[in-house]
């Protein structure tokens, strides 16, 4: 009271110069690849020096444990002769088809349950369990409903991944602090404007993870349907040609196979969901687990 | 399209709320809790009102009900104001927005358009004296600066009404997170903001010197059930009243002893 209003004011002044975040300078690259990028290439290189070393101990035959030497040939031919990009088109495509789907159905679903009472009592419970559900378990069911079609390859990938999807929303919202909502309702939005500009924004590290497990999800489904459901029709997917390698006792096939599925869920992982999830991360200071 | 800082017109109407008999009742039969009890309050327009009351007065209650976060049970409420704004404890901005966009928000859901909530957006920044930081997100500033985006949002919220309604503002408690100097510049930042906007005020608190310090007129409620047991008028605030209002205070607070 005794204090001179301008005096406050140069307070206020020093006060904020000494709040200003100090600004953290980034390493070089160089030093980030070393931190980041060398552990996974030594952690590889390990593992195939023990498949080496495994396999010159001659302990299993042959057409169990082959040489990393011929799965790498037979990796270089399905590239060289183009039948690599076919099949992993094939199932790319329809991976990607699927898990778009998924999106688009799960997340009014989740946004459902989540606001709905009577919905979430209703169902909330059963789609939880239907997390726990391995999709292959639908692979019998959808035959004798669709056929060996294209159809019940997406049905699996959608009853795989939909659950993850709207759960990881539902518990996105529920992790919301009810405060946000309230400051919305103050300011005067309405229930679509707070669902768009307050609840989604605010639950999307939570969507953003269900996401990213939905797409895991999706993909784990459809090698399961391709190896199951196999017909000419369908064309050959990374399944079908997993399921090829297994009945030309071809264990070169089978580990390259193997492989390529492994290489699209880190690559999409790594390209995809990872840079999204640190961009939402570190816009929101939540940069502990970076 | 939106009303500037500087052609606040001076309102017709000589009340900006008039709150009478109201009366909140949380619960049913016999849990029920009386949290508000005949509440009678009038504030004029620009006006800057303090209500001080312990804990379980019902200061956030009364506060909800005029914002219209809540519904009394029973009395009128009355408002002659453009929609009033609403400040809490915390700071509650979005932590994915940045500090302009936090303040574009409230001008969002008012429906102003895209250009001309850029320009109130940063105007309101500065006033607030964070204008250098529109561009920073909520968790690279400080609690006080956090709290200073709030009341430029807040004000955004209140002052973007067309009709020259008179502007409301609600605090509820909105310095007492903060650490003692931080809490003593706010106080003269709020003071320098409500001169320049001629916003009424109802500002909740449990400090007396805090009451004294702001409002025009202090109002002391006491606890369950929450009624006003006193006004001052503290306009030439001498320690006198400060010292009468927490006599006042601690009465109301020892009463509950038994």
């Amino acid at each position: 009271m005794a204090t001179p209003p301008d005096t406050l004011d140069k307070v206020g002044a020093g006060l904020d110069a000494l709040d200003v975040p100090v600004e953290e300078h980034k390493p070089p690259v160089w030093r980030r690849f070393l931190k980041t990028g060398v552990p996974p290439i030594i952690a590889f290189a390990l593992l195939l020096g023990v498949w080496q070393a495994l396999w010159a101990s001659a302990l299993l035959p042959e057409f169990q444990l082959p040489a990393p030497v011929n799965v790498w040939n037979e990796l270089v031919r399905s590239i060289s002769t183009g039948e690599a990009f076919g099949i992993l088109w094939t199932s790319l495509h329809r991976a990607v088809l699927g898990f778009l789907a998924a999106v688009v159905i799960a997340t009014p679903l989740g946004l459902l349950i989540a606001k709905v009472r009577v919905v979430r009592a209703a169902i909330g419970s059963l789609l939880t369990g239907l997390q726990s559900l391995p999709s292959v378990a639908w692979v019998p069911a959808a035959i004798l409903w669709f056929g060996v079609t294209p159809s019940t390859i997406y049905f699996v990938v959608l009853m795989g991944s939909v659950p993850s999807i709207a759960n990881g929303l539902v518990a996105g919202i529920d992790q919301i602090p009810p405060l946000l909502p309230r400051v919305g309702r103050a300011l005067g939005a309405g229930r679509l404007a707070s669902a768009r500009h307050i609840l989604l924004p605010a639950a999307l590290p939570g969507y953003l993870a269900g996401l990213k497990q939905g797409w895991a999800f999706s993909w784990r489904s459809l090698m399961a349907a391709e190896i199951i459901a196999t017909s000419p029709q369908l064309g050959v997917g990374l399944g079908q040609y997993l399921h090829n390698g297994s009945s030309l006792n071809d264990i070169n096939m089978v580990i390259a196979a193997i492989f390529l599925i492994l290489l699209v869920g880190i690559g999409i992982e790594l390209l995809l969901f990872r840079p999204l999830e640190r961009a939402v991360l570190r816009a929101r200071g939540l940069t502990g687990a970076l | 399209m939106t009303a500037t800082l500087e052609t606040t017109v001076p309102s017709t109407v000589d009340t900006a709320v008039e709150l009478a008999g109201v009366r909140k009742v949380f619960g049913h039969g016999n849990s029920a809790v009386v949290a508000l009890d005949g509440v009678d309050l009038k504030v004029k327009p620009g006006e800057f009102v303090c209500l001080l009351g312990a804990s379980g007065c019902g200061k956030s209650t009364l506060l909800n009900i005029v914002a219209g976060l809540d519904a009394a049970t029973s009395g009128e409420l009355q408002l002659n104001t453009s929609r009033p704004a609403v400040m809490f404890q915390e700071p509650a901005l979005m932590p994915w927005l940045t500090a302009a966009r936090n303040v574009e928000l409230a001008l969002r859901f008012a429906g102003v358009g895209r250009l001309a909530r850029k320009r109130r957006a940063l105007q309101l920044l500065e006033l607030v004296r964070l204008g250098d930081v529109a561009d920073k997100r909520p968790h690279e500033l400080s609690g006080g600066m956090r709290q200073r985006v709030a009341l430029a949002r807040a004000l955004a919220s209140t002052t973007v009404s067309a009709d020259g309604a008179p502007a409301l503002l609600l605090m509820d408690e909105p310095f007492a997170a903060l650490d003692a100097i931080t809490r003593d510049v706010l106080q003269s930042e709020l003071l320098r903001v409500w001169e320049t906007t001629n916003t009424a005020i109802i500002f909740v608190t449990h400090d007396v010197r805090e009451a004294v310090r702001l409002g025009q007129r202090v109002v002391l409620l006491s606890s369950r059930p929450g009624r006003v047991v006193r006004e001052w008028d503290v306009t030439d605030s001498s320690s006198d009243v400060l010292d009468e209002i927490n006599t006042h205070l601690r009465e109301v607070i020892s009463g509950h002893a038994s």
